[in-house]
């Protein structure tokens, strides 16, 4: 990543106000998986932030579950050719729809544009999800729903919220919620 | 005179079987020798249960390119995922074929424990409504064993492997020594008292019996509810090779495990009309040498012990080996959603569900088809997986997805299948494996009885939840399974009465070259429709006691 990608990310994830919490260390640990996750292999520069702050607005917490990583290499070694492109292909709406609506870039608007811009692409992904069922899977967005969720769902700190990790080391078939 | 043999005994395979022939064998005092087509595994290092998905490269999702490279046809077995796809062989190295329009799923485990390590776990016994089949349908050949030849070893195998279950009386599904039941959830005993209610006798709905300890049993730990059990137990706490019976047999000093060893076909003696060896390829040198022994025993899975018997050219005077072939029909079942008990909730994953045991053609004759099938299947609340495509985003989605949805729960089938010999494994003219040894060609497919099996499956699951209240109940739509896939295939080196009509005969033991047994699902005169694994292990064990007796009397 870029330094000044990188100090866009942080603004746009409120990622500074996290830099508070941590400890030297932790800085340099973090300056090295930063340094470490720039080698992005299918995300460009660009599309690898756009990625980043896109899937943290999806789902808070998705920067920490790592979730740009992991669809980077979905992208690089699990898609097909003509999935990757299409995800490629469809990621620059979110700048064009940024500009239309805010004047800038996705990475350069306001938190509420970002938003509003997401909202707007979840909304034809679910009105097309009603029209044609599960050929709505194939839009880039989706894609990149998908993957977001999915990432989260399975990290640490996913796990963790969702109450599966760690695991209970027992069995009880009719618990309290 | 005795000739001096390597061993006294040579059993080929180290999974289900194979870890139980090195168990009693070894036990009853032979020096035997395993051999394990794959690599060695050590718990410690190859057990991956506990490897949460952000370890893995594809968080779960599995490594789509190499899969459809290496392991198109290994990567449909349904415990089959990134973390366990080390335990089934490369399709590529094993290949097999079949007729284009109809496929089957060989799936194969080539590593010290072989399938055992991945197994399902589901053990049930047959009753003489399963031995007594074939006779009273005239179908196939009558099994030469019934109930009371087999139970004793049920018993033997039971006590040793650890089985949890409950005792529920039923003739045609006999109890065995459980350890205490695992415990079904709120609306799995909502839907056993409503069906007990509805069906009476006719149709019990009991917990699964299973090969995983809920007490310490024999020095291995209870299950600890972790899940994934087919990624390997590093508390030992369900049965396998790896786990029990090679540890045991190890223990006495006489056994020897030779991994990488593949099998290439008997060493024949026709002057004594005995085996004296097997032929065994270095998996990774491809030298080939003998080893001698004086009986040996072909635990190598159904089909591959059938190719073994196939590339001797030996022990088919019937010709019936790698006829009958078997599986269970599956994809025929029902689900529906319960509403209430949104204040409980599921905590640990139990690697066990709920089983209901065959009930048509028990008492009444069903108008459609002959045998029957029973019910696996389970209640539970949707998680996370309900919600990769739920609409929104931001913190409503994140709440969203940590909400448990509605009680639902499914009832899957597991068919009994009927021997016939056109279902049937031959020898690949051309095609050989990577060692060089001639693969088979495969030819499998349903009859109309499986398939009227398969049709009531969900006719019948959807009646089950009807009782018990179900909302949206969605019979399967599925058609019926791919022959092979739910990896219970067996029949091919069949025991019978006779000679001319079976490849073995009571003991497990070859007509034709008496210090040869076959004591894998090869053996199988029919498929009942109860998970078959137990009931291997109890011919196995019953098949070591006689040839050790025979060999005792000079008799092999």
């Amino acid at each position: 990543m870029e330094r000044r990608e990188l100090i866009q990310w942080l603004v746009a994830t409120a990622g500074l106000q996290a830099l508070d919490t941590l400890d030297a260390s932790d800085l340099l640990a973090l300056g090295r998986d930063v340094h470490r996750r720039g080698a992005a292999r299918a995300l460009a520069p660009h599309a690898k932030s756009n990625v980043s702050v896109a899937a943290e607005r999806i789902l808070p917490g998705a920067g920490v579950a790592g979730v740009t990583p992991f669809i980077d290499k979905m992208l690089a070694d699990w898609y097909t050719p003509d999935e990757r492109r299409r995800f490629l292909a469809g990621l620059p709406e979110l700048d064009a729809r940024a500009r239309a609506r805010a004047g800038v870039d996705f990475l350069a608007c306001a938190e509420a544009d970002q938003i509003a811009v997401l909202t707007a692409l979840d909304d034809e992904v679910t009105a097309l999800r009603a029209a044609r069922g599960n050929a709505a899977n194939q839009h880039w967005f989706a894609m990149l729903k998908y993957l977001t969720v999915y990432a989260w769902c399975t990290s640490e700190a996913g796990m963790r919220a969702l109450g599966l990790f760690p695991l209970p080391g027992r069995y009880d078939g009719c618990a309290p919620v | 005179m005795r000739d001096v043999t390597d061993f006294d005994a040579i059993v080929v395979g180290s999974g289900m079987t194979g870890g139980w022939a090195a168990k009693e064998l070894t036990e009853l005092g032979l020096r035997t020798l395993v051999l394990e087509a794959g690599r060695a595994i050590t718990p410690e290092r190859d057990f991956v249960e506990h490897k949460p998905p952000w370890e893995m490269p594809f968080r779960g999702l599995g490594d789509r390119r190499a899969v459809a490279a290496r392991q198109s046809r290994q990567g449909n077995s349904v415990s089959f995922d990134e973390w366990s796809h080390v335990f089934w062989t490369d399709d590529v190295d094993n290949p097999y074929t079949t007729p284009a329009d109809r496929p089957f799923y060989w799936f194969r485990a080539r590593q010290v424990g072989g399938k055992s390590t991945i197994w399902g776990r589901q053990v049930y016994r047959w009753s003489d409504l399963d031995f007594e089949a074939n006779l009273r349908d005239d179908i196939g050949v009558d099994w030469p064993i019934r109930y009371a030849d087999i139970a004793p070893w049920y018993d033997h195998v039971e006590r040793f492997i650890g089985v949890s279950g409950q005792a529920e009386g039923l003739a045609h599904l006999p109890d065995g020594q459980f350890l205490p039941p695992m415990e079904m959830n709120c609306v799995e005993q909502h839907v056993k008292e409503r069906m007990r209610a509805h069906f009476g006798r006719d149709r019990v709905l009991t917990i699964g019996r299973v090969a995983n300890l809920t007490v310490p049993h024999l020095g291995r730990a209870p299950c600890h509810y972790c899940g994934p059990c087919h990624r390997g137990c590093i508390t030992l706490s369900y049965f396998s090779s790896v786990n029990a019976t090679l540890p045991a047999a190890q223990a006495t000093g006489r056994l020897t495990l030779r991994p990488f060893s593949v099998v290439r076909n008997l060493v024949h003696d026709p002057q004594r009309n005995r085996v004296t060896g097997v032929r065994v390829i270095d998996a990774v040198t491809k030298t080939d040498r003998v080893y001698t022994g004086r009986i040996v025993f072909l635990c190598a899975s159904a089909l591959e012990s059938a190719r073994i018997l196939l590339n001797s050219r030996l022990a088919n005077s019937s010709d019936q080996v790698g006829r009958n072939i078997m599986d269970h029909i599956k994809w025929g079942g029902a689900s529906g959603d319960f509403e209430g008990w949104t204040d409980r909730r599921v905590i640990g994953n139990r690697p066990n569900g709920i089983y209901v045991p065959r009930f048509r053609n028990v008492t009444a004759r069903h108008p459609d088809f002959i045998r029957g099938y029973a019910f696996q299947g389970g209640a539970g609340r949707g998680g996370w997986q309900d919600g990769l495509r739920a609409p929104g985003i931001g913190a409503a989605l994140k709440a969203r997805l940590t909400q448990l949805g509605p009680w639902s729960m499914n009832f899957e089938g597991f068919g009994e299948m009927l021997p016939r010999d056109t279902n049937r494994a031959t020898l690949h003219p051309t095609l050989v494996d990577t060692w060089g040894i001639p693969t088979l060609h495969i030819e499998c497919q349903w009859s109309d009885n499986e398939l009227a099996i398969h049709r009531d499956m969900s006719v019948a699951a959807a009646e089950l939840l009807e009782s018990a209240g179900a909302k949206n109940i969605e019979p399967s739509t599925r058609g019926p399974s791919t022959p092979g896939g739910t990896n219970h295939e067996m029949g091919s080196a069949r025991m019978g009465r006779d000679a001319r009509t079976s490849v073995l005969n009571g003991w497990n033991q070859s007509w034709d070259l008496p210090n040869v047994f076959v004591t894998d699902g090869a053996a199988m005169t029919s498929s009942g429709c109860q998970n078959p694994s137990l009931t291997y292990m109890a011919l196995t064990a019953r098949a070591c006691h006689y040839a050790v007796e025979q060999l005792k009397r000079g008799d092999l």
